[in-house]
């Protein structure tokens, strides 16, 4: 199975909120792909909103996406997107 | 962070009689004013600020749990209410189902950190479902005190 591994640097201005989070887990669930987000050694579902807000990611903060599946390349490319983006 | 830390134990109720959207917003809001946490002339304006808020997406976050928000200096602290509605509540939740879990939370504005903590603390307990069955299943308010007084302790 093709997986995609990318440690990301949070850029939104307040962190991981509700907001960027929900959009995060609503661009994850367009692709088949198995999505991971992990921070401080902390692993969770790339497609549950509860699951992104309970790591806490600050602004600055490094987390890991891994994308497992046929459209992991994709998957990524977006998702990096919205953590990278400091509104 | 605790829980306990944010919530007020006297903002807790076991019976949300709303069922819509909007009313809900409005007795949870109601619920923090009745606990002396906020002072009763902040009500219609922090009332329009979690409508605006739930404008921009719903806050409720799937799995029954609904968290509506905001940022206001009508609070000089982080603070929270619970409620629990027991035939649950359309939410416009994003995965669909209907609300039965609400954390209300205000924070300060510039307190993109407490906030963030916050939302990260509650998000880990609600995840689990034992602990959402509990709380659904909780007869009073100090039934739904001692659930979470009980995680509290769990872990410092």
């Amino acid at each position: 199975m093709k997986s995609v591994k990318k440690t990301i640097v949070v850029k939104n201005k307040q962190g991981l909120h509700a907001r960027p989070a929900a959009l995060f887990v609503q661009i994850a669930n367009k692709f088949d792909s198995q999505i991971t987000v992990s921070r401080e050694g902390e692993t969770v579902n790339g497609k549950s909103i509860m699951g992104i807000l309970t790591l806490g990611a600050t602004k600055n903060s490094e987390i890991i996406v891994e994308a497992v599946g046929r459209d992991c390349q994709e998957a990524i490319l977006e998702l990096e997107k919205i953590v990278s983006n400091n509104e | 962070m605790k829980i306990m830390d944010f919530l007020s134990s006297k903002a807790i109720t076991a019976n949300i009689k709303s069922t819509d959207k909007n009313s809900v917003i409005k007795e949870l809001v109601d619920l923090l004013i009745n606990s002396q946490e906020v002072d009763k002339k902040h009500k219609n304006k922090l009332i329009e600020l979690l409508k605006n808020r739930e404008a921009l997406g719903s806050t409720a976050i799937g799995q029954g749990v609904g968290i509506p928000h905001a940022k206001s200096d009508c609070v000089n602290k982080l603070i929270a209410a619970i409620g629990i509605s027991k035939r649950g509540v359309d939410f416009e939740s994003l995965d669909g189902e209907l609300v039965y879990i609400f954390f209300l939370l205000l924070a300060p504005q510039d307190s993109a950190g407490p906030h963030l903590k916050a939302l990260a603390r509650i998000s880990r307990l609600l995840k689990d479902k034992y602990f959402r069955d509990n709380l659904k299943s909780a007869e009073d308010e100090k039934a739904i005190l001692k659930i979470i007084q009980q995680e509290d302790e769990k872990k410092v």
